[in-house]
């Protein structure tokens, strides 16, 4: 009983705390530093503890009509979502108030940023579709605010872009939803799917359709070609929402509400070796060369990261996509490495731009040795991203590859191509900022660049605790690799 | 517990670490106008820094020795995956490769004391130059393909600031052209690693390969097809056609000392892959006959004999040694591919006989850059008169790359040759020494003109004008050590053939 | 027999009664007895409501006693009972909230003729969902007609007299088609009270005598009602009618009076056809495929509109569009969710018309798109109000509108030919929607320049302003909210109601 009333704790304490934050007076901004953090962190405590008393109790928070309700449960897949946002919501936090010191507004930025968090871990914690969708709904409009955050033209119509597409995709995504309504036999997530077998049967090519639908309308949040056009505009938003939401929270919202369907929902057993499945894996597939090609030309650093982003979410989908359990570990742990990862290099391009106000590629001539912290740091998430071994990036490749080498289906042969052209061009677009930064030539006047140097504390302890997890994951992946194992052991 | 054999890894790796940061607080402090101190002030002193330099040098050289001669040790680091442990296994082929490694790596470090005053930030060199070390050491002692993987990445990585160096717009285009190449051909051969991983009973290196032939049963065309990635993936590394642009381009933009262990030794270690995969993991029985064979054959001559072509037309010294470079590594390749006991021999001897010939030449062209900056062919008249003893030291090593007995050369294209005689593979038995032989006489006719123009310049040339100047001795020693060797080799080989004919017959 | 049995009739009189006395006292006064007379009403509905739930099943009222074909029937069941309460309780809001418009846009003089229309309209509405016989209910959508007219002409310039002769010439028109409807059906049977028709018509559909003349009769009716609820492509009408009128009118246009035809249509289909005669004709086929142009169109002349009170209207075209479709899915769950639409739309429609006009005052009055500019932070709640409209109407789950969407899906999920067209039609008209609402959501919230800002010289609103209008607002608010929640007891209610239809 204590459990199921946790999950609903750990949804709406951020929720409502948030909500409270413009309502309070604080006598100072270190006041509601502290207030936001305490609340973060409670979650975050009530998130671990849900974690490791996992019990599989239901809890259902009301009913709509019938059988569409809101309940919440902590199974296997939902923990590491919970888990790696619940561990990186705090320190991303601490960093944004070093960060947002300088773009105003702050209470309304605490307040959806926090709002954010609960609604993320309801997605994470939803015990069925419909939950999951709601959240995944509230999901976008708790997010707008932060991206129209500088109100700028630009925020403006990145948010609108971002708004639409969402819709957009949640609208085709309801589609789906309300057909495992009706040909499931339940529409709670079990593992290995709930399609009733003779409807499943009888309406076999439409389902596939609609699966496919689905797929992309929740694969606008993860920002699969041809939808992935709103997250690089939507990196008009100060770096700790790009970093965290569009890096973490939001897009992997995105892969995890995938995974939910096709291994939970749809079933694999149904899906596998269907045209639904090709058509899916060629779009993660295209993705995945896509988004790396547009990082490529991309001189905006930011937008170059959110690139990057697209191309490293497609690695989660193609994973989801083999639908095999193999398929599910390196999605998971794509998932959970390439959020570190990410994370910390758009941390570091938060510093930059921090402490420098410059956002072009070109303008970091000389960086790296005016602030080596950051620029070693991002060096590390930049190898990590080219999936060198000894960093986590390499593992999640590692297990993405062998799953697509077990499916032994020439698709996935083909996919496995891609991550590795895909890895390679992540090699020249992040290398070639570390050598410009590195390595200004011989005659470079640093002079030019006397203001730059690395900033406090509050910035670097988050980017080196993440530069330790991506050595600790990279070089020690197997009690991680292995619980995800166990995760997927589940689904068929 | 052999432990102990990773010292040789980590000593140089740490200490080039601690080299990095004195390099970047330097920086900081200078910017910041603060006098420094301690460590600080210690690693700005320029003989401090060489001593230290060195000592780290030889204490690895000797740790590396040691535990390459003392026996077979393996130590399983960790585990990197659930089934996939960091492994070293210190094997007959590691121990010749680390034996070369520790050669040229000491000989070229005492080189660069002298040679690297002129390119500046020393400190920040000589921390990405031990660190390769290492990576190199462990590169040659892993025992299974995920482990080699992984240094060989490293090795990559960490090498490219050693191009980048001189940090000019061209140095940067240079270093990302071989960052691109490398990871390139470092992808190409993870692809064939992947499929490798569910077909073979163990990555661990088995002499003969660890092919499950069950599992196999039926994949043999994805197999081939992953062998020949892997193949064109390491052989990237090497310089083999299609990947070799990255040579030329990286070489001239480098500090000397750095194209020397570039192309003496980092260019061997994607040889030591093809080895691994092909002989360790693969088998030579599975490829034998095969299209692989046959297109990897085809691509290694292409290479010989374009490499040696290019290197002719080349004004550039420093760009004609990489395409020599090109061409020579290919003769190893051709040698590993005939997959055939002499062949593999031959590769194996020529392999040591090109780190210490190519290390030198590389020496030789810093050398000319150092005393005058002189950068191509045509400027080098006259230059015997000037610095005797490196151009001696230059034409034996020449003689000894085109093949001329007894220099060491001569040996392993004997070797080469033979193999192709014999080795069963239909067209190739007679048209492989063909190539070799009109790549070696091209060798000849792109080396030797600096030797004759140096030491006869013609007549309207003005002797009286030349002041007789060798460079400084530490930069002098390794070349006439270099030199020496390449006699030596060529003369007493016998024990180096019996030692490599010993790993060949395990393989093959 | 009990008292409350006699609630439904007394609150028509009552209605009816009340439009008579305003006429003859001033305007102030007139609202104090409309507002009053409301609030009777529903309190008596609320009475019927428990009361038919209490029983448990419909009953029929014989006003004076007279048994038919005399007498002239009232019939009170779940469905009647929740629909009268709903409407009296969305009038009663908009009322309240547009008061301060309806003082300001109508001229002293002819206040309380707008309050006769008011109350007319609430008499011929609750005929309309009680009336048990055919032609007094052709008499009351007159009625409506009339009073519809009245209240959107009563805020006097060119544009409402336009709007007020359009909608009159298409009104009759469709109350023309309606008529000849009934006539064909009174031929054919010789009856008007409903249950009566039921019977004849069950009789002739087992012998096929008549089939022609039948499916005239529901084709009439049907597109009569059609018209007069504004389906695509009959809506010309009605965005000048809703767009330009003052605010509650607007509101009561729009969320009630198309509603009340719909309700009655699907009273004809239930009780005077019978499902499976419909059924078995091809006009609800004709009605889906408009249905599902409408949403389409609807939505799409939304976009292009640069009014934001004539977009609100662009927009429930759309959404009449939804509920037709639902009728158009030929199913009991397609009824349903239609049914819940028609709550859920209402709720969100009056809404988003009285937030607007709440925007509007903090915008110069503007209702140009350009000049919202900003004004969710010159006027919080008005705002706040209409972001929740339009995630409402989105369908954003929580919000009224994600439970008819959902309910739509599911009814089209049962069905065979139809289900494609719906889910992507319900795809693709979600997106529309979000891209006119959440855009001018967008617009409400981005700041505007400072150089304009001092040039046009905006009015802040704060909630204490306009009381009544904020708690007309926080109570849609709660509504919507309401709707979005704790759907399953109104569910439930429709489905009984229906199953008392039949």
């Amino acid at each position: 009983m204590n459990t199921t009333i946790l999950m609903v704790a750990a949804v709406l304490l951020p929720i409502f705390g948030g909500a409270l934050v413009p309502l309070i007076p604080f006598k100072n901004r270190m006041r509601m530093a502290i207030y936001v953090e305490t609340i973060v962190l409670m979650t975050s405590a009530v998130v671990a503890w849900l974690l490791f008393h996992r019990t599989d109790d239901i809890f259902t928070l009301f009913r709509f009509t019938g059988n569409l309700s809101i309940s919440f449960r902590v199974d296997g897949l939902g923990t590491v979502f919970a888990g790696l946002v619940a561990a990186l919501w705090p320190l991303a936090t601490l960093y944004s108030f070093e960060y947002m010191k300088h773009e105003g507004h702050e209470k309304y930025f605490f307040m959806f940023y926090t709002i954010t968090y609960g609604v993320t871990l309801g997605i994470a914690l939803a015990e069925n579709i419909v939950t999951m969708y709601c959240f995944y709904e509230m999901l976008t409009m708790v997010t707008v605010p932060l991206v129209m955050h500088t109100l700028s033209r630009e925020a403006i119509l990145a948010s609108r872009t971002y708004m639409y597409y969402s819709i957009g995709g949640a609208a085709f995504a309801f589609i789906g939803m309300v057909f495992i309504l009706v040909a499931g036999t339940t529409s709670e997530f079990v593992p290995g799917g709930v399609l009733d077998p003779e409807k499943a049967a009888n309406w076999r090519n439409l389902l596939l359709l609609v699966y496919v639908l689905c797929f992309m309308g929740f694969s606008v949040k993860a920002a699969m070609w041809p939808f992935s056009g709103w997250l690089p505009k939507a990196g008009v938003a100060p770096t700790p929402v790009t970093a965290l939401l569009h890096a973490v929270a939001v897009v992997k919202a995105g892969a995890f509400t995938i995974i939910r369907v096709t291994y939970y929902s749809f079933g694999t057993e149904f899906l596998r070796g269907t045209w639904a499945q090709a058509v899916v894996l060629i779009f993660t597939i295209i993705t995945i060369i896509y988004g790396c090609s547009r990082a490529l030309k991309e001189t905006h650093i930011k937008r170059r990261l959110a690139w990057s982003t697209v191309s490293n979410l497609s690695y989660i989908l193609f994973g989801a996509a083999l639908m095999t359990p193999l398929g599910l570990v390196g999605a998971l742990s794509h998932m959970v490495f390439h959020a570190v990862m990410k994370i910390c290099a758009f941390f570091c391009a938060g510093a930059i731009i921090y402490k420098t106000g410059r956002e072009y590629i070109h303008q970091l001539d000389g960086f790296g040795r005016r602030m080596p912290k950051v620029f070693i740091i991002f060096t590390i998430s930049g190898l990590a991203l080219m999936g060198v071994p000894g960093l986590c990036g390499f593992i999640s490749k590692w297990n993405l590859a062998k799953a697509a080498v077990e499916s032994q289906n020439p698709l996935a042969y083909l996919g496995i191509a891609a991550l590795l052209a895909s890895a390679l061009l992540t090699a020249v677009y992040m290398m070639t900022i570390v050598i410009r930064a590195f390595f200004p030539g011989r005659d470079f006047d640093y002079s030019k660049i006397q203001d730059v140097e690395d900033p406090n504390w509050m910035m670097i302890l988050p980017l080196v605790l993440f530069a330790v997890a991506m050595f600790w994951f990279g070089l020690h992946s197997s009690t991680v690799v292995s619980g995800l194992e166990q995760i997927a052991s589940v689904v068929k | 517990m052999s432990s102990w054999i990773l010292l040789p890894v980590f000593l140089p790796v740490l200490s080039g670490i601690c080299l990095l940061a004195a390099s970047f607080r330097m920086h900081l402090a200078q910017v910041r106008g603060e006098t420094g101190s301690g460590f600080l002030m210690w690693a700005l002193d320029r003989k401090k820094l060489h001593t230290f330099v060195m000592a780290i040098l030889g204490i690895t050289a000797v740790l590396a020795l040691a535990a390459a001669w003392t026996g077979e040790h393996s130590v399983t680091l960790f585990y990197l995956m659930k089934d996939v442990p960091v492994y070293f296994h210190i094997d007959g082929i590691g121990r010749l490769f680390v034996s070369i490694v520790t050669l040229v790596w000491v000989l070229a470090g005492l080189y660069s004391l002298a040679y690297m005053e002129h390119e500046g930030e020393e400190t920040g060199y000589f921390g990405f130059y031990l660190i390769v070390y290492g990576v190199l050491v462990a590169l040659d002692f892993s025992g299974n393909l995920v482990t080699m993987y992984f240094f060989y990445e490293l090795m990559t990585i960490c090498s490219v600031p050693l191009v980048l160096h001189n940090g000019s717009r061209e140095a940067r285009m240079a270093a990302l052209k071989y960052l691109f190449y490398s990871m390139c051909g470092a992808y190409l051969g993870l692809f064939g690693i992947f499929f490798l991983y569910k077909y073979c009973g163990t990555l661990a290196f088995t002499a003969g390969g660890s092919l499950n032939l069950s599992l196999m049963q039926g994949n043999e065309g994805i197999l081939l097809i992953a062998v020949f990635c892997m193949l064109i993936g390491f052989g990237a590394k090497a310089g083999m056609f299609p990947l070799h642009a990255w040579l030329p381009a990286a070489h001239p933009v480098a500090p000397s000392p750095a194209s020397a262990v570039l192309s003496g030794i980092i260019v061997k270690s994607g040889v030591l892959a093809v080895v691994r995969v092909v002989y360790y993991i693969v088998g030579a029985e599975f490829l034998r006959g095969t299209w692989v064979q046959n297109a990897w054959l085809v691509l290694t001559l292409l290479t010989v004999f374009m490499g040696s072509m290019m290197a002719y037309r080349e004004p550039v010294m420093k760009k004609r040694l990489a395409y020599s470079t090109v061409s020579q590594v290919s003769y190893i390749m051709f040698g590993l591919a005939l997959l055939s006991p002499d062949g593999m021999t031959g590769a194996l001897l020529h392999t040591v006989f090109h780190a210490v010939i190519k290390s030198a030449l590389f020496l030789t062209a810093g050398v000319f850059l150092y005393m005058g900056g002189r950068t191509r062919v045509d400027q080098l008249r006259g230059i015997g008169k000037e610095m005797p003893v490196t151009i001696w030291c230059y034409t034996i090593v020449s003689l000894g790359l085109i093949g001329i007995p007894p220099m060491s050369g001569f040996i392993s294209k004997w070797y080469l040759a033979s193999g192709a005689l014999n080795s069963g593979t239909g067209v190739f038995e007679w048209f492989g020494p063909a190539v070799l032989l009109v790549s070696a006489l091209l060798t000849a006719g792109y080396l030797l003109p600096v030797t004759l123009n140096g030491f006869f310049p013609g007549e309207d040339f003005d002797v009286a004008e030349v002041v007789k100047k060798e460079p400084p001795r530490v930069m002098l020693v390794p070349l006439v050590i270099f030199a020496a060797l390449t006699v030596i080799l060529g003369v007493m080989p016998n024990g180096l053939i019996g030692y490599i004919g010993q790993i060949v017959s395990a393989l093959v | 027999m009990q008292f409350v049995q006699n609630l439904p009739f007394i609150s028509i009189i009552v209605a009816l009664f009340s439009g008579s006395l305003s006429s003859i006292i001033g305007g102030r006064k007139a609202r104090w007895i409309n507002i009053g007379m409301i609030s009777l009403v529903t309190a008596m509905s609320v009475a019927v409501l428990v009361y038919v739930l209490g029983t448990g099943e419909s009953y029929v009222y014989m006003m004076g006693h007279f048994p038919a074909p005399w007498g002239n029937e009232i019939r009170i069941g779940v469905l009647e009972g929740t629909m009268a309460v709903f409407f009296c309780v969305v009038m009663l809001l908009c009322m309240i909230g547009g008061s301060r418009e309806q003082f300001a846009e109508i001229e002293e003089g002819k206040l309380n003729l707008y309050y006769i229309m008011v109350n007319l309209l609430l008499c011929s509405l609750l005929a309309l969902i009680y009336t048990n016989d055919l032609f007094t209910a052709y008499v009351f959508v007159e009625i409506n007609t009339i009073s519809a007219c009245g209240l959107i002409m009563i805020k006097q310039n060119g544009r409402t007299i336009v709007a007020a002769t359009r909608y009159m010439i298409m009104s009759l028109l469709g109350s023309g088609m309606l008529l000849l409807g009934i006539c064909f059906l009174y031929d054919l049977t010789g009856h008007l009270l409903m249950s009566n028709i039921k019977e004849q018509v069950h009789i002739l559909d087992q012998s096929g005598q008549y089939h022609i003349p039948l499916l005239v009769a529901v084709g009439l009716m049907s597109v009569g009602l059609a018209i007069k609820s504004a389906l695509f492509p009959f809506h010309s009408w009605l965005p000048d009618a809703y767009g330009y009128s003052t605010v509650s009118s607007a509101a009561i246009l729009s969320s009630l009076v198309s509603k009340g035809y719909i309700f009655l249509l699907v009273k004809i289909f239930y009780r005077v056809i019978g499902f499976d005669v419909i059924m078995e004709s091809k006009v609800i086929n004709v009605l889906f495929v408009f249905g599902i142009a409408g949403m389409i169109m609807g939505s799409v002349s939304a976009i292009k509109e640069s009014n934001i009170r004539r977009m609100i209207a662009f927009s429930s075209v759309a959404q009449i569009g939804y509920i037709y479709m639902g009728f158009g899915l030929g199913t009991e769950a397609g009824v349903i969710a239609s049914l819940y639409h028609i709550f859920s739309h209402a709720s969100a429609k009056s809404l988003l018309f009285l937030s607007a006009s709440g925007i509007t005052d903090a915008s110069g009055d503007s209702t140009d798109f350009f000049d919202l500019t900003g004004a969710g932070y010159r006027n919080k709640l008005a705002g706040v109000a209409f972001t929740a409209g339009s995630l409402s109407m989105v369908g954003f789950p929580m919000f009224s509108g994600f439970i008819s969407k959902i309910l739509f899906a599911q009814a089209a999920v049962e069905d065979t030919w139809q289900l494609l067209p719906t889910m992507i039609a319900l795809a693709i008209s979600t997106i529309l929607n979000a891209v006119y609402f959440l855009k001018t959501v967008i617009r409400l919230y981005t700041p505007e320049k400072p150089k304009v800002l001092k040039k046009k010289n905006y009015k802040t609103i704060h909630a204490a302003d306009n009381p009544a209008k904020s708690v007309a607002l926080v109570c849609l608010v709660v509504l919507n909210l309401v709707f979005g929640l704790c759907s399953e007891p109104i569910v439930r209610a429709i489905q009984q109601g229906l199953d008392m239809f039949a």
